[in-house]
């Protein structure tokens, strides 16, 4: 079900100053920044630097991810994807790999 | 040139599509576009194509079969319930593929068994009930697995012993309640496990055995009846959370094979009791938070824990204190023993870090000269609702960062104020046997007073400004609780219960001014005049 017709696609419930309120079941609230606005989007997966966190209660949001030089995420802490050129070890990203590890350049991962 | 936006129709970039070519290869982008099918007219050299947010129920066999350089294949959000053996043919070079927010009821069979350079695969968000034996076969390079929110009620543990490279892994948001042994075995690159807000009532001893490279396991939101032993066999586990479970006792040595933990978060559980030495030997747990113990009469050994910086243990039943706990916890920054049944101190002296103590409501009755001598770095100590009847004179002697002293709501009939220069927030109503005048001098930077008597606010609230209103910084009669004043003066505080006022108010301009306004309680109002004091 849709929501009201002035709301973007995926929401419920919004507001004319602050966009999306309430997105539909399953999506994903970003808040996206307009200079001192936050905007409220409903994503299907959330943008680069952030991941998604669900919750039983549907109120799922795009959380910014905690790593350092780290484009996408799992949580908070865990790196999928690292900044170009670095490589990518149990989550974390690396200028070069930790001592003892093995470097594997065609994955960039250590 | 790199980044050039292609048009919508151009060779390559289908209908009202938006397209980016970087070099040789393009990026398409024809989401929200209520699609009902694939493009066609895809270029080969399409690496990155976002068909999310459509209206997609089928994926005919064979449609992509030409995209040999994709690499990320975006399909989340539209209306797919069923997915063929060949849908993805020919995605040599996929990399990540997005199928979350569809309505798929089970995991495709074959659809990923070529996919062998895959590494994100999002399943989220569907219907999933069923993970039937082999459907991961072929997925050797899968890094991060996404099954949340769905309708499964096992942990499949068949299917998953196809994943070798697994490292990442939520389960969370779904039906499960057992999690068998073995149910992870295979999957000993593993780092990240999340099995939050399931059903689990019940784990095998053995159930995480293999995982040797967990670092953080997310049992939050469940039903668990028993501390999670199986976490013993977890030697790299770094975070654990179990909160929110029904968990009433922590073991003797529960966590003995966990000596890497930083975090562990267990609060809401209806602990009772807790193993004397359930929490020794974590060389490397920051933070130890116990609400609510009831069944806890002794201070846990903490032998081996050295880098504790933040303990709570409130609620519980604890008598007192080993003489050595400052010896085992020498980086301590934040002790909170608050609602228990202390009711003597061992000196804290060897807590140097230590910026906060709580230790109200407890039995204490006095306060010895070495209690808190040389701590450098203590803030606030809050001792209020005890039973403090002595103060030896030099107990807060040495404490030149102490800011906020609370004694309210004890016996005090005197109090030595040697060494209280640095006070701002002063608290000792409730002593109805201290009748002592508190000389401004000895309380230079005082802001916030709360005392036992109104004439006792006279040397702290100029003449004139004395009457109807508040003492000092007005606003609210005698009376009114420190908080509710405070919140009126310092505009919006934070919720947070413990980052409260305190915080907030540490920011203010430390250089005490001349004669800066004190807020006094309470206040020497029309029937309380302070002019026979003068």
């Amino acid at each position: 079900t849709e929501g009201p017709p002035s709301c973007p696609k995926g929401c419920e419930r919004c507001s004319e100053y602050n966009g999306c309120i309430k997105c539909r079941p399953k999506l994903f609230i970003f808040l996206e920044r307009n200079d001192i606005r936050q905007i409220g989007v409903c994503l299907a997966s959330c943008p680069m630097g952030y991941f998604g966190m669900r919750n039983p209660e549907g109120n799922n949001r795009c959380t910014q991810c905690k790593i350092d030089n780290c484009e996408a995420c799992f949580n908070r802490n865990f790196c999928t994807k690292c900044k170009e050129g670095l490589y990518s070890h149990s989550g974390r990203c690396y200028v070069s790999c930790p001592p003892g590890q093995r470097t594997a350049n065609e994955t960039m991962e250590c | 040139s790199s980044g050039d936006r292609g048009a919508a129709g151009r060779a390559g970039c289908p209908g009202r599509c938006r397209c980016e070519v970087d070099g040789l290869l393009h990026r398409v982008d024809c989401s929200d576009l209520g699609l009902r099918e694939i493009p066609s007219n895809l270029s080969v050299f399409t690496s990155y194509l976002d068909l999310s947010m459509n209206n997609l129920t089928v994926l005919s066999s064979g449609a992509l079969s030409n995209l040999h350089f994709l690499e990320e294949l975006r399909l989340a959000g539209n209306d797919l319930s069923f997915i063929p053996r060949g849908a993805f043919t020919g995605l040599y070079n996929l990399k990540v593929l997005m199928l979350q927010n569809n309505q798929l009821m089970s995991v495709p069979v074959e659809a990923f068994s070529k996919l062998h350079n895959l590494q994100s695969l999002r399943l989220d968000a569907n219907q999933i009930s069923s993970v039937p034996i082999g459907c991961f076969s072929g997925l050797r390079s899968l890094r991060h697995l996404w099954l949340d929110d769905n309708s499964l009620t096992e942990v499949p543990a068949e299917a998953l012993s196809e994943l070798p490279a697994l490292q990442a892994m939520t389960l969370a948001l779904n039906h499960i309640s057992h999690v068998p042994d073995h149910a992870f075995s295979k999957l000993g690159r593993l780092v990240v496990l999340h099995l939050n807000n399931n059903r689990i009532v019940s784990m095998g001893t053995n159930c995480f055995h293999g995982l040797h490279s967990l670092e953080t396991l997310d049992l939050n939101y469940n039903s668990l009846v028993e501390f999670p032993t199986a976490v013993r066999s977890l030697s790299h586990l770094k975070e654990l959370g179990f909160h929110s479970n029904n968990i009433q006792s922590i073991p003797e040595h529960a966590f003995t094979g966990t000596p890497s933990l930083i975090t562990i978060f267990f609060y809401d559980n209806p602990i009772q009791s807790v193993g004397r030495s359930a929490f020794q030997h974590l060389p490397e747990l920051r933070t130890l938070s116990l609400n609510g113990a009831a069944d806890l009469t002794e201070f846990p050994d903490l032998t081996g824990t050295k880098s504790l910086e933040s303990l709570t243990i409130t609620g519980a039943r604890i008598t007192s204190l080993p003489s050595s706990v400052c010896e085992q916890l020498p980086n301590l920054q934040l002790l909170d023993l608050s609602y228990n049944q202390i009711q003597t101190l061992p000196s804290f002296s060897g807590c140097e870090s230590v910026q906060k103590i709580d230790l109200h409501h407890n039995e204490i009755e006095e306060l010895e000269e070495n209690t808190f001598h040389g701590l450098m770095s203590l803030r606030a100590l809050d001792l209020s609702w005890n039973r403090l009847s002595s103060v030896k004179p030099n107990c807060f002697s040495a404490l030149p960062a102490l800011t906020k002293l609370d004694l309210s709501s004890n016996q005090l009939s005197s109090l030595p104020l040697i060494g209280l220069q640095s006070l701002t927030h002063l608290r000792l109503a409730g002593n109805t046997k201290l009748m002592q005048l508190l000389p401004r001098e000895n309380l230079p930077r005082v802001r916030v007073m709360e005392l036992p008597y109104a004439f006792q606010c006279c040397a702290f609230v100029s003449c004139e400004r004395r009457g109807g209103g508040g003492g000092g910084g007005g606003g609210g009669g005698g009376g009114a609780s420190w908080e509710r004043e405070e919140a009126a003066e310092t505009s919006v505080l934070s919720s947070q219960a413990d980052q409260d006022w305190e915080d907030f108010l540490m920011e203010f301009d430390d250089e005490p001014k001349l004669q800066h306004s004190v807020h006094c309680s309470p206040a020497p109002g029309p029937f309380r005049p302070c002019l026979h004091l003068l």
